[in-house]
């Protein structure tokens, strides 16, 4: 058992034990390490003005992925090489995208810009050639006041990829890749006593190194908070709403990892993160690749799991009507046994699961639309990308001689405490010829089954009308009328 | 060759993209700082029954708690009408208003000790619209009115009289960078303030007055802002002020840094503003009258209010002559925080009327809309004054017009989005092309000055200080660009100092677009000073009596670091040498400049003058596309076309252009701010609050600039450029009503600020049923009754 966590900044180890590794990244790095180039502005994701580069071992080398520092707490971090604007600066001077941002007026105020630079020379890592769609698509996560974006995307168009010094090259991988092997064979307990109000309560922090151990540590500590990519717990932690005593991060073992296509099933281990999916899925899952591609920054997809996404269990959370509508299955691991759970069965309630004391999410099942299904996923917000849902909804429909309906399946999100599979809309389009005038009926049925409310996104009266018009809407893009 | 007109880099993006450059919470942490957190009001409106603060004492940590009798100057401040607490007394006017300073000696402590402070509140109903303050003659300072003609007369005689009421939301300035300052207390009463504030000499006052102590006690600086768009202009002074009372009392530095969430919460916005119209107009929707009664809503104190509302009765006209008008403005006392300057300064929500009337025109005669502002636009000869009686001069409006349109292609573009309207069941175009003219100077008179300290060292570098503050908007290299070529130098030779009222004192706002106008002719006032006496030197160095060649400071040359007498031009010095050699020959090597704006000015009660020094001018067509099921707006192309007359820096003011107009888009399409029905705000962080992200760019985005001919005054012929163009976004606003009225058959369709998805299709819906008669309801801030926190 190890009492500190192994992180590389920079290309300098570090070695981080007790209350220092339960903060953000961000924090670490200003008010520790004094590296004040990474800015927090949000502390939630949302702006990416903290971003850096995490290396992963991979495939013999470390891959570096933009990432959100102010939700990447230290004790997530073991075994990782964070390179942050500090360290962009190659043996050649300023990286290309530095250069670009001077010479296209990229920077006003210039507090977005050091996580601009990073999100940018994330881009390049791969040494493609970039569209504007991908520059446009690379840099959703961040968010920047004065320029109006042109200036930020001429710059990285500007900039010819095979310049590029990659962090690869810039930081020698062997060493750091030699470590992490040494390290990542054991388990990680940091604990250190908080004292509040007098009293003192010891915090924890467990990376275990099989999905065993995991399930194991979760009995032992039952009100201990699971974390995956931690994407959503850290703001949670960040706004102070909770603060766990026992943190277990999941590993990364080859269980977890898993991401096949087996026959019709596409089988997702619980640490996939949804960068990896959406690439997996682009030709075999157009529809939910689409929806990826708007659900989340780059930085947020690089950490986030669907797992986790399910766990959360959030009316709004973007994958479930998908998962609805196909029954996808979950795999929960216990200390004895294994068992699948149905997706229409899992959740009991608002963020109430059918997830046991000791058991944890491993894998997520889905059945592959068949040729003759058409699948629509619909995603409404306040702006497109990178928001949290004011409406989902998952269409599933299969027909016969193309006009009548022999199966529909309708889950809508953002409408209930929990996503809602409409069962009367369902019963009623059923064996019913797929025109306007049923789906226009079929609106209003919707309308009935769902209960939403007003808040922040939009009006109980705004969901209440996008229940109907989805339909409609589903009803042109399918029979193709523009 | 000089460098005015070059597109040069910012003063600052090496540091910018290294992370080099320092903000203030990136200044080391001094060996005994403090940290300073505060306590607001649990409640928008109520009274304090007690406050206990002895939990909160008691943690590990904590330095000290202070309240407003901790105060040892005044309590109340305020830029026009000093109605403002520091900390609350007893009465609590907005929800999370300040009434305990925490300083403590590490974030743990002061989070803990915010935490059991006991407080208990007598609360009353907040007052949260414009309606409800109507009701309850809840007003901050006077009415003001601006009239013209007979507007009677023009409404018995119009041919058509069209009438309505419009509202637009407030807006969140988004600056990056929270409000943040640390404090470091010198010997006896001397205090070094350190904040982000566009307005460093209301800093220092505020601190001075509040500790009761001279002005000249205290030094305010400014480095540089990460971003403030006019919510530094008057917001710094209660953060900046919590640290020096910390300070003062602990004789300690100390720092605040606003969380983003409790910035957005507690600070001010652009106010949300509900106007009630009527417009006269004939056959061929040319103006004749019109009555417009603007009501703000302010918040709970004066703050910049007044000025604000001033602004929008001025800017009401846009671009249009309107021969008979009768304007008001009301600001209304409400349970928000003070809502205060943001770029544009109630400019966009005058604007925003006539152009939403322009728009109803044309739809109410069936015509298009551009043929109707081409009509009403001001004239060169004629029609060409405004009705607060100022000559719109050197104008190139019609140009404007003329050159966007052929540019854009709007003709041929417009009857493509008719035929796209027949064609599509799921989508809808929409297009629009509006114009904007604002005017340049501070509408307060004494505000239009600024001045400038130019030191030239031994070395021939030099140093340059104004009151202006750089806050990304490329005011320093400006300046930089404007001192080199005075003396003749690169660029690399000077350097724009930190501002500080240490060497500037009595400085104005960086605001009102003027920052380089007033700064930037202060620091060329500087220059001419010294170059004057540099200037006789060398004539005198480069003079002799045997070639016949007297001492002529008019022949002397400073070009390319290289000064040399035009008789004599293979003699030279370089301009290094120059200024060692004047050095010993005793010339004075520093000079103060001074400016101030010639020939405006304002009588507020008679609503006349000419409070402009000139105006810029701009037009921007938009191109939308709105899906019928769910509100989704597109935006597919943009053109903006602008006078600004001869930039100084084009790489900078292209960048103003482009990031003013996509934080207008913002206001106008996605930007909502949303409240609890108790006051508080619910869209606090970028969560919840959604400014365009890099996918909300035009597909096609087209911005250039035009020369005007007639302009000819102003520092190097420039034009102010920094709120102009983000009042362009309204072509994008127009746009979404122009594709709403495919759908509303006879009716004209009524949209509010912002077009956001969800009042999209509400008003599609509205067009769908024609039992609901367009403009059946009056808009105001939404206020959600049920809190959710589904997350």
């Amino acid at each position: 058992m190890r009492d500190y966590v192994l992180l590389y900044i920079n290309g300098k180890r570090h070695q981080i034990s007790g209350e220092r590794v339960f903060q953000p990244l961000s924090d670490f790095l200003r008010y520790d390490q004094e590296m004040v180039g990474t800015k927090v502005v949000c502390a939630e994701g949302d702006c990416g003005a903290c971003s850096a580069l995490l290396g992963r071992a991979g495939d013999g080398t470390l891959n570096y992925q933009v990432f959100n520092t102010c939700i990447a707490y230290v004790f997530q971090l073991d075994c990782r090489h964070v390179v942050t604007v500090e360290g962009l600066k190659g043996h050649n001077g300023l990286h290309p995208v530095q250069q670009a941002m001077i010479e296209h007026f990229g920077s006003q105020c210039g507090y977005c810009t050091p996580g601009f630079v990073v999100a940018m020379a994330a881009l390049f890592e791969k040494r493609h050639d970039l569209t504007e769609q991908a520059v446009r698509d690379g840099l959703t996560g961040n968010l920047c006041r004065c320029t109006g974006y042109q200036a930020i995307i001429n710059a990285t168009l500007s900039i010819k990829p095979d310049t590029v010094e990659t962090m690869a090259e810039r930081f020698p991988a062997l060493p750091m890749l030699d470590a992490f092997d040494q390290h990542s064979q054991s388990s990680v307990l940091i604990e250190y006593p908080e004292s509040i109000q007098g009293k003192t309560i010891m915090k924890r922090s467990f990376i275990p190194s099989s999905v065993q151990e995991a399930v194991l540590l979760k009995k032992q500590h039952p009100d201990a908070v699971l974390i995956a990519g931690g994407t959503d717990i850290s703001v949670q932690m960040n706004k102070e709403k909770i603060d766990p005593q026992t943190v277990i991060i999941l590993p990364d073992t080859p269980e977890l990892r898993v991401l096949e296509l087996d026959q019709e099933n596409l089988k997702i281990g619980a640490k996939v993160r949804w960068s990896e999916l959406e690439i997996f899925c682009k030709d075999k899952l157009p529809e939910l690749h689409k929806i990826l591609k708007v659900f989340a920054s780059d930085q947020i997809k690089n950490c986030a799991t669907m797992a986790g996404n399910i766990a959360n269990a959030s009316p709004i959370a973007d994958s479930l009507p998908f998962l609805f509508v196909v029954n996808a299955e979950i795999e929960l691991t216990g200390i004895q046994n294994k068992r699948w759970v149905e997706i229409n069965r899992f959740f009991h309630g608002y963020k109430n699961t059918d997830i046991q004391a000791e058991e944890v999410i491993t894998q997520i099942r889905i059945p592959l639309p068949k040729p003759e299904q058409f699948l629509k996923l619909y995603k409404v917000s306040k702006r497109r990308d990178l928001d949290i849902s004011t409406f989902t909804a998952a269409i599933l429909v299969e027909m016969v001689d193309d006009q009548m309906i022999k199966d529909i399946r309708i889950a809508y999100g953002g409408v209930a405490p929990v996503v809602l599979r409409l069962a009367k809309t369902e019963a009623f389009l059923k064996n019913k010829t797929f025109d306007l005038e049923n789906m226009r009926t079929a609106g209003k049925l919707a309308r009935e089954e769902i209960a939403p409310i007003s808040d922040v996104r939009a009006s109980r009266d705004y969901r209440l009308r996008l229940s109907e018009t989805t339909l409609e809407k589903f009803f042109h893009e399918v029979s193709q009328t523009e | 060759m000089g460098t005015v007109g070059k597109a040069i880099p910012h003063d600052s993006a090496l540091g910018h993209v290294t992370g080099e450059a320092l903000y203030i919470d990136d200044i080391p942490f001094a060996k005994n700082e403090l940290i300073v957190e505060f306590f607001g009001s649990p409640v928008a409106h109520g009274k304090i029954k007690s406050l206990n603060l002895q939990k909160a004492r008691q943690v590990e940590g904590v330095a000290g708690l202070y309240t407003f009798q901790d105060i040892p100057g005044h309590n109340i401040f305020g830029s026009i009408l000093a109605d403002e607490f520091f900390l609350a007394e007893e009465l609590c006017e907005y929800f999370g208003q300040p009434i305990v300073i925490i300083a403590a000696e590490n974030r743990k402590a002061a989070k803990q000790a915010k935490k059991l402070i006991q407080i208990t509140m007598d609360e009353y109903p907040p007052v949260l619209t414009i309606e409800k303050a109507l009701e309850k003659k809840q007003f901050l300072g006077v009415k003001r009115e601006i009239k013209r003609g007979h507007l009677q007369k023009a409404l018995d005689e119009a041919d058509h009289i069209l009438e309505g009421s419009f509202f637009s939301n407030g807006q969140e300035q988004f600056y990056l960078e929270s409000q943040a300052a640390i404090a470091y207390p010198g010997e006896n009463n001397e205090m070094t303030i350190h904040s982000s504030s566009q307005n460093p000499s209301e800093i220092q006052q505020i601190v001075a007055e509040g500790l009761g102590i001279g002005l000249h006690e205290v030094v305010s600086v400014c480095k540089r802002m990460g971003g403030a768009f006019g919510g530094k202009e008057t917001q710094t002074a209660i953060p900046a002020f919590m640290a020096a009372l910390v300070a003062f009392h602990t004789k300690r530095p100390a720092r605040v840094v606003y969380t983003k969430d409790d910035d957005m919460k507690i600070t001010g916005k652009r106010h949300p503003y509900q106007t009630r119209y009527k417009v006269a107009f004939t056959r061929q929707g040319k103006i004749t009258g019109l009555k417009a009664d603007f009501y703000s809503n302010g918040g709970a104190a004066a703050d910049l209010s007044t000025a604000i509302m001033e602004r929008t009765l001025l800017h009401a006209d846009n671009a249009y002559f309107l021969p008979n008008v009768e304007l008001s403005g009301t600001v209304c006392k409400t349970n928000f925080p003070p809502n205060t300057a943001f770029r544009g300064f109630g400019g966009p929500q005058g604007m925003a009327v006539i152009e939403n009337i322009l728009e109803e025109i044309a739809i109410f005669l069936k015509k298009d809309a551009f043929d109707l502002r081409t009509l009403n636009c001001y004239g060169i000869e004629e029609n060409n004054i405004t009705p607060y009686g100022q000559i719109v001069s050197h104008s190139i409006l019609p140009t404007l017009f003329e050159n966007l349109a052929e540019s854009s292609q709007y003709k041929a573009r417009y009857a493509e989005v008719v035929s796209f309207n027949q064609r599509s069941k799921t989508h809808l175009r929409g297009m629009a092309m509006t114009p904007m003219k604002f005017g340049i100077s501070f509408t307060t008179k004494f505000l239009n000055q600024g001045n400038a300290l130019v030191n030239i060292y031994k070395d021939g570098t030099i140093q340059v200080s104004t009151g202006g503050t750089e806050m990304g908007q490329g005011l320093n290299i400006k300046i930089r660009q404007i001192v080199a070529d005075e003396f003749g130098i690169d660029l690399e030779n000077i350097k724009l100092m930190p501002t500080s009222t240490e060497k500037n004192n009595n400085t104005s706002p960086t605001a009102a677009s003027a920052g380089t106008d007033l700064n930037g002719m202060a620091a060329l006032d500087a220059c001419q000073k010294i170059r004057k006496g540099l200037v006789r030197f060398a004539s005198q160095h480069f003079a002799s009596r045997e070639e016949g060649i007297f001492p002529s400071p008019d022949c002397i040359h400073l070009e390319n670091g290289i000064v040399y007498d035009e008789r004599r031009p293979e003699f030279t010095l370089e301009f290094k040498e120059l200024v060692m050699l004047a050095y010993q020959a005793q010339v004075n090597l520093g000079a103060r400049g001074f400016y101030k704006t010639p020939g405006i000015d304002f009588n507020r009660e008679t609503g006349k003058g000419s409070p402009f020094f000139y105006f810029t001018t701009g037009c921007s067509v938009a191109e939308v596309t709105i899906d019928r099921f769910t509100g989704d707006l597109r935006i597919e192309r943009c053109d903006l076309l602008m006078d600004i007359g001869e930039s100084i820096n084009p790489g900078i003011d292209i960048g103003q252009l482009e990031g003013g107009f996509i934080q207008g888009v913002g206001w106008v399409t996605g930007e909502e701010l949303r409240y609890q029905e108790n006051g508080e705000l619910l869209s606090f962080s970028p969560t919840t609050y959604k400014i365009p992200n890099i996918q909300d760019l035009p597909r096609v985005f087209n911005v250039n600039t035009i020369k005007n001919p007639h302009h000819h005054i102003n520092v190097r012929r420039s034009k102010a450029v920094g709120e102009p163009p983000l009042m362009l976004c309204l072509s994008v606003w127009a746009a979404v009503k122009n594709a709403l009225s495919y759908v509303s058959g006879n009716q004209i369709p009524k949209l509010n600020i912002p077009a956001s998805n969800e009042e999209i299709l509400k008003r599609l819906t509205q067009a769908a049923d024609s039992s609901v008669p367009f403009g059946s309801e009056e808009n105001e801030i939404p206020l959600i009754s049920t809190l959710n926190t589904k997350i």
